[in-house]
């Protein structure tokens, strides 16, 4: 009976995980992409000059 | 007859428009080749948990899963756990990723030639090549056999189905490389969520917790939860599996070029602690949809191919609508897949197969135009590989021996390269040696019809495996003590 309830424990987090943890990770991620594409052009920039 | 509408169609299109856009788009920041394999090292952490969770997981995970699922009920998701539990412990410990990191290379193979020599730095090169090509030729079909289930459509289009995907993976790919892989990996992770998410809560509503597990119950008893009692499983299996989990974590390709993209070693260990919970995710979730096949479906019309009970399943489930998310989610997942293997394994020939002709010395804009004909180049393989090699039983199997084929040499190169100092050349060559030889002839075995039941039945997946990691270790072991010692090893562990 208890690896019933480890599996819907396991489930329960699984579920969880994806309907808080990754909008939270999807919002960060868009911040990480305008930063990564500004450190970029800024980078081209400097090697131009 | 078909399940798929327009609307459905709809969805999927404008998915991959929006992701082929943005895929296109970041071209113009490639500049050298350092930017089109690791992105100029500028990757941040969520960004990288993103690409991480997406790339590893593909039309190809969920079917195996769900055929573990299917085939084992909830036991099926023991290795999931082994992979979180590894993925925890070596971002958490920094072991082996952190001198990785800190070494500032590009691959693990680089790192090699630092303690081995250029040989190894090569032969490395061609086992990770030859092993991760092997596991990817079966994605594409696996795909396409997964999009033909669960839509209806006539199988005779699978193969313009999936070329056409594969040509889009490939434009973006060849253009933007890792900068390209990352953004569209962005995209893919949120669609792939929503759809794994909406996909999921239609099973546990429709088909409910207690008919799931009523369903194991019935088919499999204590073994179907517990991976200890189940007879095809116990020990072997576990171990089997954490073995692969450790190699995995500490040297799969597409893993490590997020760890070498990371901005800094302190946020590549970070990516590593905080998409462990996704690796248990990326088995359980398949696993449970595997079940809910198990559940709905009479196992007289799946017969031996198990492999396509969860797609039929979710061809009855899932309404109009939905269709066309779980569809664009499942392309969104196969679509980073293939992007990134594509990525990763030419730039393992680039850099280090092809380093005795570069030397480091090519322009960046001949570097460049080489590396994006080697990711063409894979493509094509791909495409003809995935077309006919025929796969014999299970998938998850066939990926673990085709992954042992590096996975056990390099982890075993990687660990001692890092913490032992009277590792060589002699033991490195042994371990390459043995790694490939073992596992390669065991596919072999497979295929023969004398020697089939032999590999199959008496040896297993699971032997052959723990075999080849232990044969690889001892040949690191003997190999490093018989050669002779010339010169005071380096102090550092690299």
């Amino acid at each position: 009976m208890f690896e019933h309830w480890f599996w819907l424990l396991a489930t329960s987090v699984c579920v969880l995980w994806y309907s808080t943890i990754t909008v939270y990770v999807a919002i960060r991620g868009a911040m990480d992409i305008k930063s990564m594409l500004r450190r970029l052009a800024g980078n081209g920039e400097e090697e131009q000059e | 007859m078909t399940n798929f509408s327009w609307i459905d169609g709809s969805i999927v299109g404008l998915y991959i428009v929006a992701t082929m856009i943005a895929g296109i788009a970041v071209r113009k920041y490639v500049g050298k080749v350092e930017h089109f394999l690791i992105a100029g090292r500028e990757m941040n952490l969520y960004l990288g948990i993103a690409s991480l969770a997406a790339t590893e997981f593909g039309i190809v995970t969920c079917m195996y899963t769900s055929q573990n699922g299917y085939r084992n009920g909830f036991a099926g998701a023991t290795p999931g756990i082994l992979a979180m539990l590894a993925m925890f412990f070596v971002g958490y410990t920094g072991f082996c990723v952190k001198p990785l990191r800190d070494a500032g290379v590009i691959t693990i193979p680089e790192l090699f030639e630092k303690r081995y020599g250029p040989r190894i730095r090569w032969a490395a090169g061609v086992v990770i090549v030859l092993g991760g090509l092997l596991n990817m030729g079966v994605f594409l079909r696996t795909g396409g056999d997964f999009l033909v289930a669960v839509c209806g459509f006539d199988p005779k289009y699978l193969e313009i189905t999936m070329t056409a995907l594969l040509v889009f993976v490939a434009i973006y790919t060849v253009l933007g490389g890792m900068l390209s892989v990352l953004v569209t990996d962005f995209l893919q992770f949120v669609v792939m969520s929503g759809g794994l998410l909406a996909v999921t809560i239609l099973i546990l509503v429709n088909v409910g917790w207690t008919d799931l597990v009523a369903a194991v119950q019935k088919n499999y008893g204590a073994g179907g939860f517990n991976p200890l009692v189940k007879p095809d499983m116990g020990w072997k299996y576990i171990a089997d599996n954490a073995l692969l989990s450790l190699a995995m974590v500490l040297t799969w390709q597409t893993t490590i070029q997020r760890l070498l993209a990371a901005k800094d070693t302190k946020t590549g260990c970070q990516v590593y602690t905080r998409t462990s919970v996704f690796f248990l995710c990326r088995w359980l979730i398949p696993v449970l949809w595997g079940i809910a096949a198990l559940a709905v479906l009479d196992p007289a019309e799946i017969g031996d191919n198990t492999l396509l009970a969860m797609p039929t399943m979710l061809s009855r489930l899932t309404p109009v609508g939905l269709m066309g998310i779980l569809v664009a989610a499942m392309l969104a997942a196969d679509m980073s897949t293939d992007a990134s293997y594509m990525l990763t394994w030419s730039s393992v020939i680039y850099n280090d197969i092809l380093a005795p002709f570069h030397k480091n010395q090519w322009s960046e804009k001949r570097g460049l135009i080489v590396s994006r004909s080697l990711v063409a180049i894979i493509g094509v393989f791909l495409l003809v590989y995935g077309l006919w090699y025929p796969l014999q039983g299970s998938l998850w199997d066939y990926l673990r021996v085709t992954g042992n084929i590096y996975l056990s040499s390099m982890s075993v190169l990687l660990v001692a390269c890092c913490y032992w100092k009277r590792a060589n050349s002699w033991g490195a060559a042994g371990a390459i040696i043995c790694g490939a030889v073992i596992p390669t002839a065991f596919l072999v075995m497979e295929q023969l019809p004398s020697t089939r039941h032999f590999a199959k039945e008496v040896v297993g997946p699971e032997y052959s495996n723990i075999g080849t990691y232990i044969v690889v270790t001892a040949a690191m072991v003997i190999g490093s003590l018989l050669k002779p010692q010339t010169k005071p090893v380096a102090a550092k562990g690299y």
